[in-house]
């Protein structure tokens, strides 16, 4: 029984706000191109800290030395793929329940062997998804208390944040911290 | 317990086989079907790269709120769909049942080939009676 991560989507599609707790499969930082600030806090891979003199004739070779290095130490996809992915799955699974339900049915969850995914829909167009352990019933009220509590209270009322941005997501430190102490005081966390 | 519709998916993705056992759910057409079959198939294999853990496996099931999907795979690929009302159990069983009368009436079959649409009416009929024995 356990919870692994969270994903927040706004009604853009976008990932708003990635967290994890006992997740154990690698992933990588987006590459620089694709960053979006205030979504996740993965750390970005080595960087070369010392600057080397242009005139080093060995300084292109070096580069791509650390190159090779950091890319066979990260391991597992990088962020914005895995966010798109969550992403496509619940839409695909979404629209194939409102298709065969004949009407406006709301998809809640699916399971695998190794994990549930939990989602909850607001009226605004967020989406919160849940991974979880997957023996664990329902934890759709969860995502609701996450959204009534820590989400409204940090963020909505936050005039800091700025919401529909489609630049840059909605982590704080205040939203972070109530996130993390709301699910370590629940009973499947552990 | 209702058991809604049952669908064999190949393992390419085609569906050879769907029957729906109850009105609750609107009947779509052959081609709607097809389509949502072949999703299906994308799913279960973009879900286990989604693995927060170490580990294998696709998607096993869904719900939504009134109703549900257990989504079955053997070991040669093929995929038994069950689509079912929220209230389940025994449900693993039923699958079981459902591949035993399969491999009996379909796998057994000369004229059956593989990967194809299925058509028999032994397959159909021993399924029917499973089928309404739970419903």
């Amino acid at each position: 029984m356990t919870i692994y991560s969270l994903y927040i989507y706004d009604r853009h599609c976008d990932c708003v706000y990635y967290q994890d707790w006992h997740r154990t499969s690698p992933i990588r930082p987006p590459p620089f191109t694709n960053f979006r600030p205030g979504v996740h806090r993965i750390p970005s891979p080595p960087s070369i800290t010392t600057k080397e003199s242009i005139f080093n004739t060995k300084r292109l070779s070096a580069l791509e030395d650390v190159e090779r290095v950091g890319n066979r130490e990260l391991k597992g996809l990088p962020f914005d793929e895995e966010s798109k992915l969550v992403y496509g799955v619940i839409l695909s699974l979404r629209n194939m329940v409102k298709k065969l339900s004949g009407r406006d049915e709301a998809f809640t969850s699916y399971r695998t062997a190794q994990y549930k995914l939990h989602l909850y829909e607001t009226l605004t167009g967020y989406r919160f998804v849940l991974l979880s352990d997957p023996n664990v019933d329902s934890l759709r009220f969860v995502l609701k208390q996450i959204y009534t509590g820590p989400f409204l209270d940090y963020v909505v009322r936050n005039p800091l944040v700025i919401m529909d941005s489609r630049e840059e997501g909605i982590d704080n430190d205040l939203f972070r911290s109530a996130v993390d102490r709301h699910m370590r005081n629940l009973s499947m966390f552990s | 317990m209702t058991i809604h519709a049952v669908w064999v998916i190949n393992k390419a993705g085609g569906l050879v086989f769907s029957r729906t056992y109850s009105d609750t759910l609107p009947t779509q057409t052959l081609n709607a079907t097809l389509i949502l079959a072949g999703t299906l198939h994308g799913i279960h294999a973009i879900t286990s790269r989604l693995n927060p853990i170490t580990g294998k496996g696709g998607l096993e099931s869904f719900e939504g709120e009134n109703w549900g999907g257990k989504i079955w795979m053997s070991l040669t690929g093929i995929k038994l769909v069950v689509l079912h009302s929220i209230a389940h159990q025994g449900l693993d069983e039923l699958m079981k049942k459902i591949y035993e009368i399969y491999s009996d009436a379909v796998m057994k079959n000369p004229f059956q080939t593989l990967e194809m649409p299925i058509n028999s009416s032994l397959f159909e009929s021993r399924l029917l009676g499973l089928i309404q024995s739970v419903n």
